[in-house]
């Protein structure tokens, strides 16, 4: 499968005016999204996610190493034709909705009945065709980063680079461009997704990396990650509530976890005592707690649970 | 060429209220020109003329040197430049955008100085001419500007472009060497709008709109390279 955005060694230092105090936003950050994958871009502020956005995007020059975006290098205007972008604060020019997203569009190359059915259609898409003709400065945030996303997605991007696309959006919004989200995908578009709200792309991301203080510490696929857990979890009937710690009674069974590796043995333990399984799970963590935990420790290399 | 038009389309949008501002002062013009006998008055109007042209120029220091800022500061430069859009052809708007912006005064104020000027004896040809020199000379002193503000804030771009344009103006006065005026010739053109009379209107003289031409397209140029190498999503605060 091919690259839709790589970072080759990619390092991005920020300098002050004089250059005399510098701060290390990226380092040494590698990174291969694929071709038609939705892809989760975590980290705590300050993690360099945006950074890495804004190099792919061209915004900036990165310090060292490189980076293709759909096959070209950083900041070929040309290959942004077949990319959109949502940035994490959404700024636009105070025009009515239509206007601005035709704007964009044409901006893109796009031209005549095409770009006025396209508008129209993004429009639609993002739930604002009641709001076409308003002027967007009277927008609220929520209906700004809605107009945001129709503009990013107006030249029907193949890569599709959102810097917090929900973070300003309402429960039934947030659905709405989840749904937007998956329905890209089952047309092979290539998902760059930056967020905080960890259950959101728990839901829609295939894989996820996590960036702290400019470094990769995780990356994988979610559903491994999130199966990953060290321990399982045991239901058995027939036994007390006493024989394992931490055990709870729950429906007529007893429920415990026990480290993966100690399995076996408290499965044979229930058998001894005469007691019966009911289930054996490996225990599913949230994405929450993953990230809880790589960006609490110090940085160290990445963790991969993939190759 | 398309994505060009555009940005300067939106860069005169942008600023349509310093253009109305500019054009109340032609307004001004109008109403003098209406209000008093052309033929008694016509040095006073020259006067107005020649004063509420020289403004433009200043208008386009401001344009030029506040225009990078204020995209990146609003931060609408980012969903711009997310487009198949290179970083020449954005500079190249915003040139064409302050180039329309004072076409627009140099056209209301054509058309007024051709009336009340015409009507007090001043060659209407002559009018016109003084209009395209004002334009060329705005649309120089914006490239300059707009150069510095690629690396500078907006006070000190505009501090910047008024001291590279004042200083070969001053050495040609003091020395009277004219070479020095075309070193950047806003001031040459300026002159051109501001020495005229009814005694002596002047004739065209186009080495100096050739000459600023050529260095509008330098100092683009140049604004292109050093605007390659600035980071624009970092905040300009």
């Amino acid at each position: 499968m091919s690259c839709a955005l790589e970072f080759e060694n990619t390092t991005k230092e920020y300098r002050s005016f004089l250059g005399g105090r510098r701060f290390r936003a990226l380092d040494s950050f590698n990174l291969q999204v694929e071709a038609g994958e939705i892809f989760g871009f975590l980290g705590p502020n300050g993690a360099g996610k945006t950074t890495a956005i804004h190099l792919a995007m061209g915004f900036m020059r990165p310090t060292g190493g490189s980076g293709r975006l759909l096959g070209e290098r950083f900041g070929h205007s040309g290959t942004r034709r077949r990319v959109g972008f949502l940035p994490e604060n959404v700024a636009l020019y105070p025009r009515r909705a239509e206007t601005l997203v035709r704007f964009y569009g044409a901006l893109n190359g796009m031209k005549g009945s095409h770009l006025d059915k396209r508008a129209r259609q993004v429009l639609e898409m993002v739930g604002l065709q009641d709001h076409a003709k308003r002027n967007v400065s009277r927008f609220s945030r929520g209906m700004l980063q809605r107009v945001g996303l129709a503009q990013a997605i107006v030249n029907d991007p193949e890569l599709l680079i959102l810097d917090e696309p929900t973070s300003a959006l309402d429960p039934l919004a947030r659905v709405t461009v989840r749904e937007l989200l998956l329905a890209a995908r089952a047309t092979g578009k290539t998902i760059f997704l930056s967020s905080h709200l960890l259950s959101e792309v728990e839901l829609v991301c295939d894989r996820v990396a996590v960036l702290h203080l400019g470094k990769l510490v995780r990356l994988g696929r979610t559903a491994d990650l999130l199966q990953a857990g060290e321990r399982a979890e045991i239901a058995a009937r027939g036994i007390g509530v006493h024989s394992f710690a931490g055990a709870v009674a729950q429906n007529g069974s007893v429920r415990f976890s026990v480290p993966a590796g100690q399995q076996r043995a408290a499965l044979e333990r229930i058998w001894s005592l005469g007691g019966e399984v009911v289930s054996v799970n490996p225990e599913r963590r949230s994405l929450e707690e993953i990230f809880l935990e790589v960006t609490s420790n110090p940085v160290s290399p990445p963790a991969k649970d993939t190759p | 060429m398309k994505p060009v038009l555009l940005i300067a389309v939106n860069f005169v949008r942008e600023q349509r209220w310093a253009i109305l501002v500019l054009l109340l002062w032609v307004l001004v013009l109008a109403f003098l020109g209406l209000a008093t006998d052309a033929a008694r008055q016509s040095e006073d109007l020259l006067f107005v003329f020649k004063q509420v042209a020289v403004y433009v120029v200043a208008f386009s220091v401001f344009f030029g040197s506040s225009a990078i800022f204020n995209d990146r500061r609003s931060r609408r430069i980012l969903s711009v430049l997310s487009k198949s859009v290179g970083r020449q052809q954005y500079l190249s708007g915003l040139v064409l955008g302050m180039s329309m912006a004072s076409a627009i005064y140099g056209f209301a104020l054509g058309v007024t100085g051709s009336w009340t000027l015409g009507e007090a004896g001043f060659p209407v040809q002559q009018v016109w001419f003084l209009m395209l020199c004002l334009v060329v000379a705005c649309t120089l002193a914006g490239s300059v500007a707009l150069m510095f503000s690629t690396f500078l804030n907006p006070f000190f771009a505009a501090g910047a472009t008024a001291a590279v344009m004042a200083l070969p103006a001053m050495v040609s006065y003091t020395t009277g060497s004219a070479g020095w005026a075309y070193v950047i010739p806003v001031y040459q053109l300026a002159a051109t709008v501001l020495k005229s009379s009814f005694d002596s209107p002047g004739k065209p003289v186009w080495s100096p709109i050739i000459w600023a031409i050529v260095e509008t397209a330098a100092f683009w140029l140049l604004s292109v390279r050093i605007f390659s190498y600035v980071d624009i999503a970092v905040s300009v605060e």
